[in-house]
């Protein structure tokens, strides 16, 4: 499939080129920021002199858009700051140096990333499963009970803010119940069962109000769907109701709700900032927090940038799960 | 068969009509408008409660459990409705209603920006097309490419302290929130400039600002009102998202985000649940309240909402 | 005329609606037999395609259907859901207006052909598949075992007919019900999809209902004709019947609505003033007097009394429901 190949090459530089102008717009934004990161680093006392050390060992008296290619290199090149037995290094792929944590900004996400995104996929799997199959279950009684409760958890779901509903969680479940861990992460890599234990709750919270939005798609989708034609020709051939139902309308309702599940991959970390804070994990909305506070702009830019990243990336799957699920969606 | 019936019945009555019919459009308005007297009044009742939402009372507060206050539901009694705050004794009444105010005031404020400006801006992509709309196109898959709470979440870094944090929070809100709207009302004005009334209304010499005013806002005027109820609850709840992470509206001023921000010890420890709950179910409320009346404004004017490009 | 194979006895079909009862077929009856051909006529809103969905069983829950609905004198109206499926699609199969929406435009025409086959027959894919592209080979699909993967965009509409025709003879059906299978086609395709109707017909002894409101059409491939009116029938005899002794003003005003070859020209087409009553609003005398220019011919009773089918005298089995009792001149 040529064509194909093509469509993701031309995706692949499209979407280089919006990360491109992201990086450059995030990079000119946080560096125009009065406060001065090597005033921090310099410590007291602060005399000009060591200001202007500072200022020099962390690159900040060169141009803005010096300072952004060197910025750009590092990321594939890998960066050096200061010389000798000073010197710091930043191996590639270099998304900035975080010098109050003395740490590479790409080590710092790598660390954290395994705690969000274990959050986030773990919640993303269940309320997918969750969302469809309700929304399925509410189109099909419609106007009958089934129908009613679905949409009423659905309206709760999209009413309750998750930090809400997650500490209500804990208040319940963790505190008057006893039942779950109320706050705390497992590395998958140590204990499997207690990595699991430690998510479930912020699992089960994410998933039920991330489901209401997919039950509310779902449900209005099918509706819509058992209405076109080829659904009665479906039955004018005799097929069975379930048929028509998972063969024949599920098809038609996943294009939007796969663009929607995409959309809110993307945007997953935003959600786990909260989810991370009402459960006391340390991920990466964690990270950012505490950067804000410390003025840690590096950290601050290199988040920034790797969640915009993300976003980015789940539209470019979106696109290509798309033409695959979606025949008419032309690759030319 | 439809346009020769329902044509002798005027959309605005048929609307209205519907509205009665459906429950829960009813059940959202009555709750809105009650949130909205509670609101507005904020101060007064406060003030009728004898009260207000910044003197501490240590003597309420049981330093044996860790300051948690005196007896049952959070120290509630006939002088602190709602009882009063752990750690300060603040009357918790007070800090919700003026709580609900600040939230209640960003969100219709964000909502009317948002509104003027994506309608504005949708309106007129479609009716001059060409380079303008490309690049308004563009620069709406750059801001939903953006990741938005990390960014306001960032923002608050190069933004001086001097500056408002309220007003910091509603250009924030309002810079990421026009591009949902402005997309679908481009969508919906393209299909209504490509129709016969708006060719014939250029036809006979209309300028374009009698096009728009005339013949595109009135055919609008549905989807706009219901993106904006719809918009309304996500509003409250991302403030008070961003008043949870800390990044928010700032003490003194009352947040619901924010106290339930610092109910998270309480929870844990289970020494104040009441911390969370009274904050925790007027945020519920305002957030149930709208989507309810939202929902109802949408089923009234049959609009509608898909996710297209 | 040979035993029928199909047969309709006093067929009432009322939907349920917010604003009460809604009749939209009230008291019909038709017959086929194998290898005939019989037409349905009417305007939109006459009840035509209610009838055909009723005999499928494919109205919606709120459609209540009585009377007699025979399959080789075995009665389906009533049959539970499971029954009826077995039926449709391998006794009785249907061809729809719109192939492109009728088509699900998810699956490849040679995959939802197959479908077909395999609801109907407990067989390998690999069989049905075969079977498939025969059957899309017969209907002139060319090079059809390429086409067969091809998705239902790809098609031109008259190859997307023939697609559906295709998936409607697959089980070799009794009895196929096209509801205006040429509307959404230019002249020369409906022509060439109306010959394949006619030579399959001939071809397996298919016996036809041709639901249209075309009449040149009908006059080519009819035996019989049923007139539909405001959900009851107006005129019901052999296609000579109707082209040389229409007994119906009705049936006239839509023979003068139609252009001719076969006779001198008239002046001007004529149309039939005004448009047909909505469902169930009329409820006394003859639905088409308001419409009609013969009622001062016959006064009071087309207000007051519902003319009934009756038979023309000397004429075998030609019936007309109209008071007028003779043959109506043609008012220019």
């Amino acid at each position: 499939m040529p064509d194909l190949v093509w469509f993701l090459i031309r995706r692949l530089f499209g979407a280089l080129l919006v990360m491109l102008a992201l990086s450059l717009a995030v990079y000119l934004i946080f560096y125009a920021i009065p406060a001065d990161p090597a005033h921090l680093a310099c410590g007291k006392p602060c005399t000009p002199d060591r200001l202007e050390q500072a200022r020099h060992f962390m690159q900040l008296d060169q141009s803005t858009l010096q300072q952004y290619l060197n910025f750009l290199k590092g990321i594939v090149a890998g960066r050096t700051f200061g010389d000798g037995t000073a010197a710091v290094h930043c191996n590639a792929p270099c998304f900035g140096y975080s010098f109050p944590l003395a740490r590479p900004v790409t080590t710092l996400i790598t660390d954290r990333l395994p705690i969000t995104a274990s959050i986030a996929l773990g919640a993303a799997v269940l309320w997918l499963l969750f969302g469809v199959s309700l929304g399925v279950i509410a189109a099909l009684n419609r106007g009958r009970i089934l129908d009613r409760l679905a949409v009423g958890v659905a309206l709760a779901g999209v009413s309750t803010p998750s930090f809400l509903l997650g500490l209500l969680a804990i208040l319940v479940f963790g505190f008057w119940l006893n039942m779950v861990p109320v706050n705390g992460y497992v590395p998958l890599t140590e204990s499997p069962v207690d990595w699991a234990w430690h998510l479930v709750t912020p699992w089960i919270v994410l998933a039920i109000l991330q489901a209401a939005s997919y039950i509310r798609l779902t449900r209005s989708q099918m509706l819509e769907e058992l209405n076109l034609d080829y659904i009665t020709t479906a039955r004018a051939k005799g097929a069975g109701e379930a048929r028509v139902v998972l063969t024949h309308g599920l098809r038609g309702v996943l294009v939007p709700v796969i663009t929607l599940f995409g959309l809110d991959l993307g945007g997953l970390l935003g959600g786990a900032i909260l989810t991370e804070k009402v459960f006391s994990m340390q991920g990466l909305g964690d990270l950012l927090i505490s950067a804000v506070g410390q003025l840690d702009v590096a950290v601050v830019v290199g988040v920034t940038l790797f969640s915009a990243f993300l976003i980015i990336l789940a539209n470019l799957v979106v696109d290509i799960v798309h033409g695959v699920l979606d025949p008419r969606v032309s690759h030319g | 068969m439809s346009s020769s019936v329902a044509g002798t019945v005027s959309p605005t009555r048929q609307a209205m009509r519907r509205m009665r019919r459906d429950r829960s459009a009813r059940v959202g308005l009555v709750v809105v408008a009650l949130l909205i007297v509670i609101a507005a009044a904020a101060p007064l009742l406060v003030r009728l409660a004898g009260q207000d939402a910044t003197t501490y009372h240590i003597d309420l507060l049981d330093p044996a459990r860790g300051n948690a206050p005196r007896g049952a539901i959070g120290g509630a009694s006939g002088t602190h409705w709602f009882g009063v705050e752990p750690l300060t004794g603040r009357d918790l009444f007070s800090i919700v209603v003026l709580g609900l105010r600040t939230s209640l005031f960003i969100a219709v404020v964000v909502t009317l920006i948002t509104t003027v400006v994506g309608t504005l801006a949708g309106i007129s992509a479609a009716y001059f097309g060409g380079w303008y709309d490309a690049v308004l196109s563009r620069l709406l898959d750059f801001l939903f490419g953006f990741p938005q709470l990390v960014f306001m979440i960032a923002l608050g870094i190069v933004v001086p302290a001097r500056f408002p944090r309220w007003l910091l929070l509603i250009l924030v809100l309002s810079f990421f929130g026009w591009a949902g709207l402005a997309r679908l009302i481009r969508n919906q004005a393209r299909s209504l400039v490509a129709r016969e009334f708006v060719e014939a209304a250029r036809s006979v010499g209309s300028s374009g600002w009698m096009v728009i005013t005339r013949e595109l806002l009135p055919n609008l005027l549905g989807p706009v009102l219901v993106v904006a109820t719809l918009a309304i609850p996500g509003y409250i709840g991302a403030e008070a998202a961003l008043s949870f992470l800390g990044v928010g509206v700032p003490p003194p001023t009352p947040s619901l985000g924010r106290s339930i921000s610092d109910s998270i010890a309480w929870v844990y420890t289970g020494a104040d649940p009441w911390f969370l709950l009274f904050p925790g179910a007027m945020l519920f409320l305002a957030v149930l309240g709208f989507t309810l009346l939202g929902d109802g404004v949408r089923d009234v004017f049959d609009v509608r909402l898909r996710r297209t490009n | 005329m040979a035993e029928p194979v199909l047969e309709v006895h006093d067929l009432h079909v009322t939907f349920s609606t917010e604003n009460g009862p809604v009749p939209a077929v009230d008291g019909i009856d038709f017959a086929v037999a194998p290898g005939q051909t019989l037409a349905i006529v009417g305007e939109s809103g006459s009840g035509k395609s209610v009838s055909s969905s009723a005999v499928m069983g494919l109205l919606p829950s709120n459609a209540d259907v009585t009377g007699e609905v025979l399959l080789d004198g075995r009665q389906l109206a009533g049959l539970p859901n499971d029954e009826l499926r077995k039926i449709r699609g391998n006794d009785i199969a249907m061809v729809f207006q719109d192939a492109l929406s009728a088509l699900n435009p998810y699956y490849s025409v040679g995959w939802q052909v197959a479908e077909a086959y395999r609801l109907h027959h407990d067989v390998p894919k690999k069989v049905a598949r075969r079977r498939a592209v025969e059957m899309l080979d017969k209907v002139g699909i060319p090079d059809a075992a390429r086409r067969a993967d091809s998705y239902p965009h790809e098609f031109s509409g008259g190859m997307r007919q023939r697609v559906v025709i295709a998936m409607a003879l697959v089980n070799d059906p009794r009895v196929l019900i096209a509801d205006e299978p040429t509307t959404a086609l230019d002249v020369t395709v409906q022509a060439q999809i109306m010959r394949l109707l006619d030579d399959v017909q001939d071809e397996f002894g298919t016996a036809l209902i041709l639901i249209s409101h075309d009449l040149g059409v009908v006059a080519e491939v009819a035996d019989d004709v049923l007139v539909m009116y405001a959900g009851r029938a107006a005129e019901r005899g052999t296609v000579r019947d109707l082209f040389f002794r229409a007994a119906h003003p009705y049936s006239l005003g839509l023979l003068g609505a139609m252009p001719r070859v076969d006779v001198p020209p008239k002046p001007r087409l004529t149309t039939i003033p005004g448009t047909p009553p909505g469902p169930g609003s009329i409820t006394t005398g003859c639905p088409f007097q308001p419409r009609c220019a013969y009622t001062h011919l016959v006064g009071e009773r087309c207000i007051t009394e519902r003319p009934e089918l009756t038979p023309r005298p000397g004429e075998g089995d030609h019936e007309a429901a109209c008071h007028l009792g003779r043959r109506p001149e043609v008012i220019l």
